[in-house]
């Protein structure tokens, strides 16, 4: 059965029809489960759903194409986003830094994620003229943790 | 926000961290409210502030920032 419902996946749908421009890339890292059982290495909880509904997120458009990595054995590429842990995924596309999620977005934060890959395909946001101008005198690096709970 | 803002600025890296999944880092930010925002691992608030306040909040940090480092060096030329 499907993550997303049905309906919600033709609201989707559409919303990405209507407002995606250019294409977006999500490069998730995860790590299935061994068929060796690791000592002091948990099993991730939430990769495979969090796989699951970033598959059926990107079938809801051709401007989106999923792209997955098992952590341990893409370490060079996970480093290059600043990944060291699953589920984590990036969004690529024209966003001009970089947007990182650790961990499933389901609840709230999911229509919080569907609303930033139209960002990200856009390379544009509805932020006020006055932030963008902040934005632009930023003269060193920012790093921005957002701390979310599914509900 | 947050996310909204590394999609306009090369500068700005936004990290969404489901602080559920994590329990390492939510401890180690001391998360106990969400949404929790921490910018540059050190400053931080609590709460979904309107635009003008949330961006106040990453003026103030940054500020701060530029002046420690500037307090840095100020210490070595003494």
């Amino acid at each position: 059965m499907a993550i997303i419902a049905q309906r919600d996946q033709e609201t989707i749908r559409n919303s990405f029809e209507e407002q995606m421009v250019g294409d977006v890339e999500i490069v998730m890292f995860t790590e299935r489960p061994s068929p060796i059982i690791l000592p002091f290495r948990g099993q991730c909880e939430t990769c495979e759903d969090t796989e699951r509904l970033l598959s059926e997120v990107a079938e809801l458009s051709d401007k989106i194409k999923l792209t997955v990595h098992q952590l341990s054995t893409s370490g060079e590429e996970a480093a290059s986003y600043g990944i060291d842990r699953v589920p984590a995924f990036v969004l690529k596309g024209a966003a001009r830094g970089q947007v990182r999620f650790f961990g499933i977005p389901s609840g709230y934060e999911f229509s919080a994620f569907l609303a930033d890959l139209i960002d990200t395909s856009r390379g544009s946001t509805d932020l006020s003229q006055a932030t963008k101008e902040y934005l632009g005198t930023l003269t060193e690096d920012v790093n921005l943790k957002v701390f979310t709970t599914p509900t | 926000m947050a996310t909204k803002m590394a999609v306009e600025s090369e500068r700005v890296t936004a990290d969404v961290i489901e602080a559920q999944e994590f329990p390492d880092l939510a401890r180690r930010y001391a998360v106990r409210g969400v949404p929790k925002i921490v910018i540059n691992d050190y400053a931080e608030f609590v709460g979904a502030l309107p635009e003008e306040q949330y961006v106040a909040q990453i003026r103030a940090a940054v500020a701060a920032d530029a002046e420690s480092s500037e307090g840095d060096g100020a210490v070595t030329a003494s």
